[in-house]
C-alpha cells in the first residue's frame, strides 16, 4: 500500500563514490577485500590507517566515522572503521585493519577523526588492541586497574575481579597543589544532581570558568555487548536494547537490533508491521524528547519545578498509549524479528481515539512550553550562545541526532537511509543553525511536532488497513543461524541520534561479535569542545542539552 | 550581665506602646525596676521569636510543599493530619533525630557557628519590625538602618559555612553568596533610602505611621499613602534586590542545586541543616516584613486596628508566595549575569531613583 | 519581560485550575492495560515440562527440575530477577505460564522473590483481567476448553 508520496529529498545529493573509485583511491594500500553486507570493505595495513582515512575523508568525502569495531579472531585482531558521509549515509565503506595476535598494534585514527579517541580507548579496554599515536591510551569503561580485556578470547570470564578504592587510581592524586596555580580541580559527579545518572566529570576551574573538562564514563557499564553475544538472535537479544537508552526510547532501540538482524538474516517485514513499528517508534521519540526537555529545564531552572512536572505529565500520556500497545511502560520488548509481537490492542477504535486525543492536545501543550521555556528572556540569556558546537567540530566527534541537527547538520537516518515506513510519509527534518543550547532545545521541540505528524499519518493508514491483510510477523524460523562470517553494520535514528549495531555471525544461533554504536557516547565526547572557557552553569546546561543517558553511553 | 548594670536603651520615641512595656505593665514586672523590664523584654522577645519560628515551621515543611505542588499539578502531603499539616511534626522529628555528620577536615568553630549566625541574624531583624496589634519589640530611631545591618550579617554566616566546610562546592557557594550580597545590598539600601526621603525618618514606627495618610480619595474610597503606590518603581527595584539578597529564584545562585549541589550548605546535616534552612526561611520572611513595613503600610488594613498583625502576616505570606511563584516559572540567571545585573543595572537604577525622589520631594517641600 | 510574565502566568494558571495528575496510591488503584506484564502465574496441570521457557529466558530466571523420567518436580522462578519480557509465555505451547497484570509484590529479602510452583500458582489475577484473552485472543480460543473462561488452575 502506498500513499503515493515520494521522499522529498533524493538520496545521493552528495557526490556518489562508486566502488571502483574507492578501490582506485585506496589503490595498492588495499591488501584485499573484505566486503560487509552493508558496505565494501578494504583490508589495509595497520601502519597506513591515517593515510587511508585522510584520503577517504578529504578526497572522497567520507566525513563520518560512524563506528569502530574491534574484535579478536583465533589468528588475529581486527579493527573495523565504519565510514559514512554526513551528506549521504547510504554511502558506506569499511576499512578493516588486521593486526597480529602477538603484537596487536595499529595506527591511531585520532588525527583524522576526533571521535576515534574514545572509540580506540574502548577498543583497547575491551578487546586489547593498542593504538599507536593515540593521545590518551587509557581504559575508558573499566577501572584503570582492571586486569585483562574482557572481550578478548583468552580472557577468563568467570574469575571475579575486585577493584578496591586503594588500588583504584585516585582522581585527585595528581593534585594541582602548586602554589602558583590559580585553578581548582572539581569532581562533578559521580554523585551530582545534574549528571543524569552516574557520570563523573573532571573539571578544572579558573574561578567560575571551566578551563578543562574530561568526562569519565563507565560507571554504568553492564556488558551489554557481551550479553547480546550470549543471547540467541531469535528471542533473547530483543529485550536488551530497551535497557540501553532506558528512558522510554525502547522501541527505537529495538528497531536498531531488528534492522540489523533482519538485514543479516534477510528477513522480510510485512508492511503493516512496518507502519505499527513506525508509529510506536515515534511515540517513543516524543516520550524521550519530553523527558529531555524536562530535564534540560531542570538543569537550567534548578529545581524539580513546574516544567519538569509538566513534561512528565505529558510523557505519561504517551507511556499509557505505549503500555496499551506493548504491555510495558519502559521495557517494551515489542518488536520481533520480522515484525512486532502483537497487533494493535482491541478494541482498535479505543486505541485510535486515545492516540488521536493525545495528538490533538499536543499543539496546545507545546504552545505552553513555548510560553514557559523558549519565550522566557532569562532562559534565552542562559541558553543562546552558550555551549557552542560548530558543525565541523560536531562532525569530527561523530555527533548525530538532535545535537547535530541543532548545529545545522542536515542528517537524519529516517530520511537519508530510509527504513520502516518513513519514506512513504510526509514529514520534515528539523535543523537549527544556532549551534547552541537553545537550538538543541528548539530542535527537540519541533521534532515532537514532526513525530506527531508521522503518528497521525500512521493512524490513518492503520485505520484503513484491510482486515485480512493485517500481517504482523513474517514467517521467521524458530532458530536463526545466519551464515558464518556474515558481517553487517546497520543504524537507525534513535532518540539521541544514530544508533548502530555491528554483528558478525559465526555460524551459531548467537552473534560472534555484537557492537553497539551509541549516539550518546559520541555526543558526550563533544562536551569538552562545548564547555571549555564557559562558566560552570553553562557546562551543566550543555551537558543537559546533549541529553545523554548513561545506560547508553556505558552500555 | 547583672540586672543592675543594664542600661536600658530608649526603646520608644513617642506615644506608641511597645510590647515589653505592655508586658511589664500587665504582669507587674515594671515595678521591679530595671531587672523587671529586662525580664519583660525577654518575654516579649520570646513571643515574637516564637511567632516567627512557628511561621517558618509551617512554611518550611508544609506550605512550601503545598504551594509547589499546586504549581506542578500534584497533590503533595495529605496523609498525616488535616491537609497533611502534621507532617510538620513528623518532619521536625525526622530532621532532629538524624545523625549530625561533621566531616573530618572542617574548620570547627566556624563550621558550628555558621548555622547560628545565619538563623540568628534574621531573628534579630524582627526586633524592630512593627507588626501591628501592639506586637513591636523596639522602635529605635535608626530602625531601618538596623534592619539592613543585621540582615547583612547573614552574608558572614554564609561565607563561614562555605569556607569552613572544606568542600569545593561549599566554597564556590559561599563566594557566590558574598559576591551576590555585596552587589545587591547597595541597591537595596539605596532604594530603601528613597523611602526615607519621603518619610523623613529612619524609625520604622514613624514610616508606618506616615503611610497611613491618604494618598488620594476616589468616591469615598481612600487609597492610603503606601510607598508601593507612591513610588512603584522603587517598590519593584526593592523587590528584585530583596530576592537577590535572600537568594531566591531567579537569583538562587549560591545554592544552585543543579550546578554546585547545595552551595554553602552541602556539608551540613541534621540540626545544623535545620538551622540553615530555618535561617533561609526567616530571611524570606524578614525580607517580606521589610517590604511590608516600608512599602505596604506595615500592619495597615481594613477593619479595626487589632487586626493589624493579621494584615501584617498576610503581607509577609504574599511575599513568600511570590518567591514560590517565581521559583516555579523563572530560570536561574548565571552568576556573571547576576553580578552584571546587580552592578550595571540595579545600582544605576537605584541611584537614579534616589536622585529623582530627592528632587521631587525637594520641589514639593519648597 | 513579556516572556517572564507569560511564564509566570502559565504556572499560575496551573496552580489555580486545581487539576492534579498524580493519584493517591493505593486508594486510587492505577488502571493497568490488559496487555501489561506482571508477576507470573504457573499451572502445573497444564505444564508438559518441555523446558522451552527455561531455554528462552534471556537471563536464566526460570529453573526447572525434573526426575530421570522427565516428570516435573520443581518449577522455580525468581520474580525479582525477571525482566518481564514475556518470552516464556510466548514460547509456551500449552499456556502453562502466563504473566498476570499483578505488579504489587513485596518481600523482605531477595531470596523471598524466588517463587516455587505453589507460590506461582497462588499469584492472584489483577482486577480479574484474563491476560491471554487480552493479549492473544486467537490463541486463547485455540487453547480454550469448551465454553466459558479458561481454567488455569
Amino acid at each position: 500500500m502506498s500513499t503515493g508520496l515520494e521522499p522529498r529529498r533524493q538520496v545521493g545529493t552528495a557526490v556518489e563514490t562508486t566502488e571502483e573509485e574507492l578501490a582506485e583511491l585506496i589503490g595498492d594500500r588495499a591488501l584485499s577485500r573484505d566486503d560487509h553486507k552493508n558496505a565494501p570493505g578494504f583490508v589495509i595495513r595497520p601502519d597506513e590507517v591515517q593515510d587511508v582515512l585522510f584520503d577517504l575523508r578529504d578526497e572522497a568525502g567520507f566525513d563520518h566515522l560512524s563506528c569502530l569495531t574491534a574484535q579478536e579472531y583465533e589468528d588475529r585482531y581486527e579493527s573495523i572503521y565504519h565510514l559514512k558521509k554526513y551528506a549521504d549515509p547510504t554511502q558506506e565503506v569499511s576499512i578493516v585493519v588486521p593486526t597480529t595476535s602477538d603484537e596487536p598494534t595499529s595506527q591511531s585514527a585520532e588525527p583524522v577523526f576526533r571521535t576515534a579517541d574514545w572509540h580506540e580507548r574502548e577498543a583497547f579496554d575491551l578487546v586489547g588492541i593498542d593504538y599507536e599515536g593515540h593521545p590518551d591510551p587509557r581504559r575508558i569503561l573499566l577501572p584503570e586497574t582492571w586486569q585483562g580485556h574482557p572481550l578478548s578470547l583468552g580472557y577468563n570470564q568467570t574469575k571475579p575481579q575486585v577493584v578496591s578504592l586503594t588500588e583504584h587510581a585516585n582522581p585527585i592524586q595528581p593534585d594541582q597543589k602548586d602554589a602558583e596555580s590559580d585553578t581548582m580541580f572539581l569532581n562533578i559527579g559521580p554523585h551530582h544532581p545534574a549528571t543524569h545518572g552516574v557520570l563523573h566529570i573532571k573539571a578544572a576551574l579558573d574561578g567560575e570558568t571551566v578551563v578543562d573538562v574530561e568526562p569519565d564514563v563507565g560507571y554504568l557499564h553492564r556488558c551489554e555487548e557481551q550479553m547480546c553475544q550470549q543471547g540467541t538472535y531469535r528471542h533473547q537479544i530483543m529485550p536488551y536494547p530497551d535497557r540501553w537508552d532506558y528512558v522510554s526510547a525502547g522501541l527505537l532501540n529495538e528497531w536498531a537490533y531488528a534492522r540489523v538482524a533482519e538485514d543479516l538474516a534477510d528477513l522480510e517485514v510485512p508492511e503493516y508491521a512496518q507502519v505499527i513499528r513506525t508509529m510506536g517508534a515515534e511515540l517513543c521519540r516524543i516520550a524521550s524528547h519530553m523527558l529531555a526537555l524536562g530535564t534540560f529545564a531542570l538543569d537550567v531552572y534548578g529545581d524539580f519545578t513546574a516544567i519538569f512536572q509538566y513534561a512528565m505529565r505529558d510523557r505519561e500520556v504517551v507511556q499509557d498509549i505505549l503500555e496499551d500497545l506493548t504491555g510495558q511502560r519502559l521495557m517494551f520488548n515489542y518488536f520481533r524479528l520480522g515484525g512486532v509481537a502483537w497487533d494493535l490492542p482491541e478494541p482498535r477504535e479505543e486505541f485510535f481515539e486515545k492516540t488521536r486525543d493525545f495528538l490533538d492536545e499536543l499543539p496546545a501543550k507545546l504552545a505552553e512550553y513555548d510560553d514557559l521555556i523558549t519565550g522566557n528572556e532569562i532562559f534565552q540569556i542562559r541558553c543562546v550562545n552558550t555551549g557552542i558546537l560548530e558543525p565541523e567540530v560536531a562532525k569530527q566527534y561523530g555527533c548525530t541526532g538532535p545535537v547535530a541537527r541543532g548545529s545545522g547538520i542536515d542528517f537524519d537516518l529516517r530520511r537519508d537511509d530510509p527504513y520502516g515506513y518513513y519514506e512513504n510519509l510526509e514529514w520534515d527534518v528539523v535543523t537549527e543553525d544556532g549551534c547552541d543550547n537553545y537550538s538543541r532545545v528548539l530542535v527537540r521541540m519541533q521534532e515532537v511536532e514532526q513525530s506527531a505528524k508521522i503518528i497521525e499519518q500512521c493512524l490513518d493508514l492503520l485505520e484503513d488497513w484491510p482486515e485480512d491483510d493485517r500481517e504482523i510477523q513474517s514467517n521467521v524460523p524458530r532458530t536463526l543461524k545466519p551464515e558464518a562470517d556474515t558481517e553487517t553494520y546497520r543504524a537507525v535514528e534513535g532518540a539521541k541520534g544514530e544508533l548502530g549495531i555491528y554483528i558478525r555471525s559465526d555460524g551459531t544461533d548467537k552473534p560472534g561479535r555484537f557492537k553497539i554504536r551509541s549516539p550518546c557516547f559520541h555526543n558526550l565526547s563533544a562536551l569538552e569542545e562545548m564547555s571549555e572557557g564557559e562558566y560552570i552553569p553553562d557546562l551543566i546546561a550543555s551537558l543537559g542539552s546533549l541529553d545523554i543517558v548513561l545506560g547508553e553511553v556505558d552500555r | 550581665m547583672s540586672g543592675a548594670s543594664f542600661v536600658p536603651v530608649p526603646l520608644q520615641q513617642d506615644d506608641t506602646v511597645l510590647l515589653p512595656e505592655r508586658i511589664a505593665d500587665l504582669t507587674g514586672l515594671g515595678g521591679l525596676g530595671t531587672a523587671g523590664e529586662l525580664v519583660a523584654a525577654f518575654i516579649a522577645a520570646f513571643i515574637v521569636g516564637n511567632l516567627m519560628l512557628a511561621m517558618t515551621g509551617v512554611a518550611g515543611p508544609w506550605a512550601k510543599r503545598k504551594i509547589t505542588a499546586a504549581f506542578t499539578d500534584r497533590i503533595a502531603v495529605n496523609r498525616i493530619g488535616p491537609f497533611g499539616l502534621l507532617i510538620i511534626v513528623a518532619d521536625a522529628v525526622r530532621l532532629l533525630s538524624k545523625e549530625l555528620i561533621i566531616p573530618e577536615n572542617v574548620d570547627r568553630p566556624a563550621y558550628d557557628l555558621a548555622p547560628i549566625v545565619v538563623a540568628g541574624s534574621a531573628m534579630l531583624g524582627f526586633a524592630v519590625i512593627p507588626m501591628g496589634s501592639g506586637v513591636h519589640l523596639a522602635d529605635p530611631e535608626v530602625g531601618l538602618a538596623y534592619v539592613f545591618a543585621v540582615s547583612g550579617i547573614a552574608s558572614i554566616g554564609l561565607v563561614m559555612a562555605g569556607y569552613s566546610s572544606s568542600n569545593k562546592y561549599s566554597l564556590i557557594g559561599g563566594l557566590r553568596a558574598v559576591a551576590q550580597n555585596i552587589a545587591y545590598e547597595i541597591p537595596l539600601v539605596v532604594t530603601g533610602m528613597s523611602v526615607v526621603i519621603f518619610a523623613g525618618t529612619l524609625q520604622l514606627g514613624e514610616i508606618v505611621a506616615v503611610q497611613a495618610e491618604p494618598l488620594i480619595s476616589l468616591g469615598g474610597f481612600t487609597i492610603p499613602q503606601w510607598y508601593a503606590f507612591v513610588n512603584p518603581f522603587a517598590f519593584v527595584l526593592f523587590m528584585v534586590a530583596n530576592f537577590a539578597e535572600i537568594g531566591r529564584n531567579p537569583f538562587d545562585t549560591p545554592e544552585a542545586p543543579t550546578e554546585i549541589v547545595a552551595g554553602y550548605q552541602t556539608e551540613y546535616s541534621s540540626v545544623y541543616f535545620v538551622l540553615i534552612y530555618l535561617g533561609e526561611f526567616l530571611h524570606i520572611f524578614l525580607g517580606g516584613a521589610i517590604i511590608a513595613t516600608i512599602f505596604l503600610g506595615g500592619p495597615a488594613g481594613p477593619g479595626p486596628a487589632e487586626l493589624g498583625i493579621v494584615w501584617f502576616l498576610v503581607k509577609i505570606w504574599a511575599v513568600f508566595l511570590l518567591t514560590q511563584w517565581l521559583r516555579s516559572a523563572l530560570p536561574r540567571v548565571r552568576i556573571d549575569q547576576l553580578i552584571e545585573i546587580g552592578w550595571k543595572g540595579m545600582l544605576v537604577l537605584s541611584f537614579a531613583n534616589l536622585v529623582l525622589t530627592a528632587l521631587i520631594v525637594g520641589m514639593i517641600a519648597s | 519581560m513579556i516572556g517572564l510574565l507569560k511564564s509566570m502566568a502559565t504556572t499560575m494558571k496551573h496552580a489555580l485550575d486545581g487539576n492534579t495528575f498524580t493519584v493517591e496510591y493505593p486508594e486510587t488503584a492505577p488502571d493497568v492495560s490488559p496487555r501489561f506484564r506482571g508477576v507470573h502465574k504457573f499451572s502445573q496441570e497444564r505444564c508438559i515440562w518441555c523446558r522451552q521457557c527455561e531455554n528462552v529466558c534471556p537471563n536464566d530466571t526460570i529453573q526447572i527440575v525434573t526426575d530421570d523420567q522427565r516428570n516435573g518436580e520443581q518449577y522455580n522462578l525468581h520474580i525479582g530477577q525477571c525482566i518481564y519480557c514475556r518470552l516464556c509465555e510466548e514460547v509456551c505451547p500449552v499456556d502453562a505460564i502466563l504473566l498476570t497484570q499483578n505488579f504489587e509484590f513485596t518481600a523482605d529479602t531477595k531470596a523471598d522473590f524466588v517463587y516455587n510452583k505453589e507460590q506461582l500458582k497462588a499469584v492472584p489475577w489483577y482486577k480479574d483481567i484474563d491476560p491471554l484473552e487480552s493479549r492473544e485472543p486467537d490463541r486463547g480460543a485455540w487453547i480454550g476448553e469448551g465454553e466459558g473462561a479458561v481454567d488455569y488452575q
